[in-house]
């Protein structure tokens, strides 16, 4: 009954504009004030102190519904309830700094939870259906519900007594559970952006390490694996190779187009190139040719033989001069080279030329000469001594 | 007595050594990991993914019921498992990723896109099977009263704790939760240390591992190896749902008002897709109505009829 009057209240007041959280607020802010004075004054009153604690939590559930508020300037639920804006109690103020779990804590913050539920469900959704309507709802697939029959529940309280039921303590030690909160919120400006979205995200984990490792230092933790440690790793040994098969690939690729483009464009100048050289090769041809026919002109046509700017052809001439000069010279010294009489001696009794065949054989004038012919020889007398006989002979050696 | 006297003095260290671990707190973690049926390839090998990267976790096989998940309760305690972090697919493509510590809660459920694995992923950084992630978390996790459930959550789920079974010495990876739109964007990198060249021997001394008594003296000089970071695998960008008091059950502490479920999307792009085909049927059957009016359609409407027609005059 309760519940179904904090609707129709709600959408009364809707109907009506009224600024209910301003109000509320503003109430809020009254009471608290009022609720510090008197316990400064007297011992803590338990139902004030109750009071006051749902007051501060319904604060904040708003606070987490609505972003900004000028009366409530901080930004974190958190922070609402550190601030000493003066509606705080102290008891919270000290789990807050304490910031861990302790069994004591969470024991009374539980109780006093309990036993404040309905009035603070009454006041957290004032403008939706209260927890105990959703909870029917809750049954159903909540992912198929249309948006705007969605009601916003954030019941902190609840959040906070069940984040004290299982939160670490924090005393626990940084290498216990090795987490470490950015000191200040990443703001990405587009999520679509993919690349300065990773850029923050990576920013944000190398920050953390340098800090873990810092924090793992001081504790003794040992942090760098050594070059020597081989174990399994996350990623297979194939699925690395693929990996680097990719990479390879990839950087394969990219100079494969490199180097068509290159060709694409000297393919662009080449053609101009190739035209120019096929000229210039053309042109020195032409000039070479012209010089040999005009060589050849000069040469063959008497007229241009007076020219005497042609070195080439008073070259030639010098050098038959010359010839002739000398071979007078040599004609002049003549006989007077002795080699040369001694070979005109030696010629003459061995022959120099001429027919070597039948030379040694008689004509008929050699048959003709009787000059060597004596009788005297012929007949035997006063002649030259006999030879022996053989008897002779052989008596006397 | 020498005897007597050592397992005395044995029996007193051990008894103080014992107290002393009863004070102290600890991170007991164990998740339990596991699937709804009817998961894709995609969300299965994101399931794997995970499961490789926390040595605390305890895969399971697929759970056959979408109704009835307080089963989940029982089977966690069945594992000794204190978080169940479990994969709903619906229609063969959503999926819902629920975080939950099981006795008494919370749970958190959140709709998982964007997913991208390692192996499709193809980044170059991995590292050890069981090293103990740090976990990098916006500040903006501790603004509100969900987020900080859910921070604790996630803490809890991919956070390892020290002492789990298979868990390697050192630390070479990063976990990077983001909050950015209302959603968590979770990020995977490798620390890759480069030794700066300028100090040669700071260095020399960092990169040894060494003993913890001995640590204490080498601190205080940050920057000795340059960081960098490799990003590893695998992406995935999760929206908060709703927050359940209890595990798997109990009321609803928290419900995102802004999550449009995916169901809701696609019926609307095709309830906009026969939008317009019934307003061409619509304009085809007013067009002819109208022609039929002005009497430009044969055999149908009222014909003006002209006085002077050969079929008046002599009728």
């Amino acid at each position: 009954m309760v519940a179904k009057g904090a609707t129709l209240k709600g959408a009364l007041e809707r109907e009506k504009g009224v600024n209910h959280h301003l109000l509320r607020q503003k109430k809020l802010q009254k009471e608290a004030a009022k609720k510090k004075r008197s316990k400064k004054e007297a011992e803590i009153d338990v139902g004030a102190l109750e009071d006051a604690v749902s007051g501060a939590e319904v604060a904040k559930a708003q606070k987490a519904a609505k972003a900004a508020d000028e009366e409530v300037a901080a930004d974190a639920a958190e922070k609402v309830n550190g601030e000493g804006e003066g509606w705080e109690t102290d008891e919270e103020d000290d789990e807050e700094e304490v910031g861990g779990v302790s069994i004591g804590d969470l024991d009374d913050e539980s109780d006093s939870d309990s036993d404040d539920e309905p009035f603070d469900n009454e006041a957290a959704d004032e403008d939706d259906i209260p927890l105990s309507d959703i909870e029917s709802l809750a049954s159903e697939d909540k992912g198929d519900i249309i948006p705007h029959q969605r009601l916003t529940i954030n019941n902190t309280a609840a959040l906070q007594k069940a984040y004290k039921s299982f939160a670490l303590p924090s005393s626990l030690p940084f290498s216990h559970n090795q987490t470490i909160t950015s000191a200040e919120p990443v703001q990405i400006a587009d999520v679509e952006d993919d690349l300065n979205r990773e850029l923050s995200f990576y920013k944000q984990s190398l920050d953390a390490v340098k800090e873990a490792r810092a924090k793992l230092k001081k504790e003794g933790v040992p942090f760098t694996r050594p070059s020597d440690y081989f174990a399994e790793m996350v990623k297979t040994e194939e699925q690395m190779g693929k990996v680097k098969a990719k990479l390879v690939d990839e950087a394969a690729r990219k100079k494969a187009s490199a180097d068509a483009r290159r060709q694409r464009d000297l393919k662009k100048f080449g053609k101009a190139v190739q035209v120019a050289k096929l000229q210039e090769r053309d042109r020195t041809k032409r000039e070479t040719m012209d010089k040999i026919n005009s060589l050849k002109r000069k040469r063959q046509g008497g007229a241009d033989l007076n020219d005497k700017e042609d070195n080439f052809d008073v070259a030639l001439e010098d050098a038959a001069e010359t010839e002739r000069k000398d071979r007078a010279d040599r004609k002049a010294k003549g006989a007077a080279a002795g080699a040369q009489r001694k070979r005109q001696k030696k010629d003459e009794k061995y022959g120099f030329g001429g027919k070597k065949k039948h030379a040694k054989s008689n004509d008929a004038r050699s048959a003709g000469d009787m000059s060597g012919f004596s009788v005297k020889k012929m007949k035997g007398k006063g002649g030259a001594a006999k030879r022996p006989g053989k008897s002779q002979r052989a008596k006397k050696f | 007595m020498a005897a007597v006297y050592k397992s005395l003095n044995k029996g007193s260290k051990e008894g103080a050594g014992r107290a002393g671990d009863a004070e102290k707190p600890k991170n007991r973690q164990r998740v339990l990991i596991l699937s709804s049926r009817g998961v894709t390839m995609r969300h299965r090998h994101l399931l794997n993914d995970l499961h490789s990267l926390l040595p605390h976790s305890r895969k399971d096989a697929k759970l056959d019921t979408k109704t009835q998940l307080s089963q989940l309760n029982e089977l966690a305690d069945l594992y000794n498992c204190n978080n169940v972090l479990f994969f709903e697919a619906r229609k063969g493509k959503d999926l819902y990723i629920w975080l939950s510590k099981p006795p008494n809660g919370p749970t958190i459920k959140m709709h998982c896109q964007n997913v991208h694995t390692t192996e499709e992923l193809n980044f170059t950084g991995n590292c050890l099977k069981g090293s103990r992630p740090i976990l990098s978390f916006d500040a903006s996790f501790d603004k509100q009263a969900h987020t900080r459930v859910m921070k604790e959550l996630l803490t809890h789920t991919f956070g390892v704790p020290p002492g789990s079974r298979k868990v390697k010495p050192f630390t070479d990876h990063v976990m990077g939760f983001t909050l950015a739109d209302g959603k968590v964007w979770i990020r995977c990198y490798q620390i890759s240390e480069t030794e700066a060249a300028k100090h040669p021997k700071p260095t020399a001394d960092e990169t040894t591992p060494a003993d913890p008594t001995s640590l204490p003296s080498i601190t205080g000089r940050p920057g000795e190896t340059s960081i960098s970071l490799v990003e590893i695998g695998p992406r995935l960008v999760l929206t908060p749902i709703v927050i359940l008091e209890g595990s798997f059950g109990g009321p609803v502490i928290y419900e995102n008002k802004e999550f449009v479920s995916p169901n809701q999307i696609r019926s609307d792009l095709r309830r906009a897709k026969a939008g317009r085909y019934n307003e061409r049927t619509e304009g085809t059957l007013e067009r002819k109505n109208r022609h039929r009016d002005l009497g430009l359609r044969t055999g149908e409407g009222v014909k003006q009829v002209d006085p002077l027609d050969n079929r008046v005059v002599f009728a």
